[in-house]
């Protein structure tokens, strides 16, 4: 019986990772036409006026920027395999896959990462201990607050918490990532200077998170709460914990997984204000300055990076769905 | 000493203002190695009864008045944390809606090890023994402790659900519709498991369910409810055989029988009453044939008639049933 389940499961990830590799293709096909067919010049998407001759040259033979669009797709799928997106406008000379993953997409995912996993963490936690003590104290107060920090515009709460903590109280710094001009003595020294600078960015980003969160797990746990093996987990008279996050938390959990690779893209981009702010040098300061600077290279590779992102966490919630509820066997 | 005994026992749920009187003072014991059936139309108080017994009522549901001994001490008494410690130690519960009583993403075995190891001092290695020794015992091969709910049929689902109430080894185990969900034949065999286990462990059960026949082959003792009272309690020959309350004369007559004697199938006309304004003195006089001026008047009191035949009932043994008024 478990060896048909298993031969089941296997089929249906290798359909879904065909599936998931269609969707992708269809992806950057989109766009690629998508700039291309916009008025103006189709050069312009990759050619700016002020490259030197030789890089305009070689740029326009790599591309076939003078060839049909036909052989110009082809082209553009054979460069896109080699990691080759053309070259930035406004970072001299870079190739777009270096400014877009030599250290950006780092301290992105680094910031990004870390607030998302505070945010669950405590969001699943208070949502599950709100929704057992509804309408009492904690779940009307939690509620509140995590419901204005929900409706708080990022950059108002960015701007506040520069202006107070790094202004007037010089307790966290200004902009960046880490402190210009000093030497770290050690690794560990590089670290917490990182980190420090990390704490503004994070505290923003974790608290327009949270919210969210926090409404749906405890929505889910209600819900979980009317099942009836909540009320036998109490006949049997098992410890309160053990019900609630033994045996609530897990199935109230299970919409979680989607809503959050639903909208990872959004969290990405949504980041962009937050990292504007903080002047975080990350992706979503890029696309700030990219957009500035009309950098079309640099913005087609953030589009292509926010649509594989979009793709790819689908396919793992699809993946994680199988472990998280035995009912789910393909 | 009785394993259960319920004195006066009412719960009542609020809804706004109104209150709906589910159960209205009733009393009954039950004896170690005593099946006791209970029985009634749906919505009576079954269910209602049960929870209280256990307390695990809704939010808008309370014990407004009574005592309820489980091995002579009183639950209605105890704090919530002391009520915990009760559950399942002394008494166990198979639920009307049992076909979702696990939870499904977890495996069957390890939610029966976990209320094990809760109520007594056992390892996870011993428990996982004795879980397979108990599905062994319903009829389950032991190897399926590893699956999942959803992979488990209707009556094999019912079976792991009895190995569990047994886990602890509890005095009572309350079952509520316990087969009311399955086909006839897995009913059958449902029913006597419950009873064989019932025997070797010497177990007292309350069987409740609106189905008379599975009442009256698998109870020592009835109880007959109708809108939130106990009508009628005996031996279940006495309440078959010799039905003191007009209510139990009805719903048996309501029952087609296989084996019995052929009787013609009666229909009691009129709706149950509404349980937030009931009827005034007896509840049931509104459908009752044999009604007369006192029955709307005055609460018939619940009496023992003859020897442990109980009845309430202002013409018990007065009524013949033949002739109807
Ligand atoms: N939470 C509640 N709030 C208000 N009224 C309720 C609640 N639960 C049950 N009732 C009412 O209490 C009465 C008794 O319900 P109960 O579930 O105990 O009946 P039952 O005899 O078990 O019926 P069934 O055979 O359908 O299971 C019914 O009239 C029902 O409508
Ligand atoms: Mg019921």
């Amino acid at each position: 019986m478990s060896e048909k389940k298993a031969v089941g499961t296997r089929q249906y990830i290798a359909t879904r990772v065909a599936q998931t590799i269609v969707v992708w293709f269809g992806i950057i096909t989109l766009n690629f036409f998508i700039f291309r067919i916009m008025p103006g010049d189709p050069r312009g998407t990759l050619i700016a006026e002020h490259m030197p001759p030789e890089v305009i040259q070689a740029i326009a033979i790599r591309f076939g920027l003078d060839q049909p669009i036909a052989t110009q797709f082809v082209l553009y799928i054979v460069n896109l395999f080699r990691g080759d997106l053309g070259e930035s406008f406004s970072h001299y000379g870079q190739p777009v896959i270096e400014t877009i993953f030599a250290f950006r997409f780092w301290n992105t995912v680094i910031l990004m990462g870390t607030s998302i996993l505070i945010a669950l963490i405590v969001a699943i936690i208070m949502g599950v201990i709100a929704a057992s003590r509804r309408d009492r104290a904690i779940d009307v107060g939690s509620t509140t607050v995590f419901l204005v920090a929900y409706s708080m515009p990022v950059f108002w709460l960015g701007l506040m918490i520069l202006y107070y903590f790094g202004f007037i109280l010089r307790v966290i710094p200004l902009a960046g990532t880490i402190t210009r001009g000093i030497v770290h003595v050690n690794i560990f020294h590089y670290v917490a200077d990182y980190l420090w600078h990390m704490t503004g960015p994070l505290v923003v980003l974790t608290l327009s998170f949270i919210g969210g969160f926090y409404l749906i797990m405890r929505d889910s746990v209600l819900d979980i709460f009317t099942q009836d093996y909540i009320l036998a987990a109490r006949a049997k008279g098992l410890k309160e914990r053990a019900i609630l996050f033994g045996h609530a938390m897990r199935n109230a959990m299970l919409p979680m997984v989607s809503v959050i690779a639903v909208n990872m893209p959004f969290l990405i981009s949504g980041a962009t204000i937050t990292e504007t702010v903080f002047s975080w040098s990350g992706l979503g300061l890029l696309t700030y300055n990219s957009v500035v600077a009309n950098d079309w290279p640099v913005l087609q590779g953030i589009f292509l990076f926010l649509a594989t992102v979009a793709v790819l966490s689908n396919f793992v919630a699809d993946i994680l769905y199988l472990y998280l509820d035995p009912r789910i066997r393909y | 000493m009785s394993v259960l005994r319920i004195e006066d026992l009412c719960t009542h749920y609020f809804l706004g203002e109104d209150r709906v009187q589910a159960v209205d003072k009733i009393t009954f014991d039950i004896a170690e190695s005593e099946i006791f059936g209970l029985a009634g139309e749906s919505g009576c108080g079954k269910t209602t009864a049960a929870y209280s017994i256990m307390r695990i009522l809704p939010e808008n549901g309370a014990i407004v008045n009574g005592q309820i001994f489980l091995d002579g001490d009183d639950v209605v008494e105890k704090t919530d944390e002391e009520m915990r410690q009760l559950r399942w130690r002394k008494v166990s519960i198979v639920f009307q809606y049992a076909m979702n009583a696990f939870n499904p993403v977890l495996r069957i075995g390890n939610q029966i090890v976990e209320v094990m190891q809760e109520k007594q001092s056992i390892d996870k290695e011993e428990a996982t023994k004795r879980v397979k020794e108990l599905f062994d015992e319903v009829g389950l091969e032991p190897e399926r402790i590893r699956d999942y709910p959803h992979e488990f049929s209707g009556g094999m689902r019912q079976r792991a659900i009895i190995a569990q109430a047994l886990a602890a080894e509890p005095r009572l185990i309350i079952a509520d519709e316990p087969v009311t969900a399955l086909d006839v034949i897995v009913q059958n065999k449902i029913l006597g498991l419950l009873r064989s286990l019932q025997k070797k462990y010497k177990l007292a059960v309350l069987l409740i369910t609106h189905d008379l026949s599975v009442v009256a082959e698998n109870s020592d003792r009835v109880g007959i409810m109708y809108a939130g009272k106990l009508v009628e309690v005996g031996s279940t020959v006495n309440v078959f055989k010799r039905s003191l309350h007009p209510y139990t004369y009805k719903l048996i007559g309501a029952f087609p029988s296989v084996k019995g004697p052929k009787r013609r199938l009666e229909f009691i006309p009129g709706t149950p009453p509404d349980l937030v304004r009931p009827p005034s003195g007896c509840r049931f006089h509104p459908r009752c044939p044999w009604a007369q001026e006192i029955c709307n008047l005055e609460v018939p009191e619940y009496r023992e008639y003859e020897k442990k035949h109980w009845v309430a009932c202002h013409f018990a043994g007065e009524i013949n049933f033949e002739v109807e008024s």
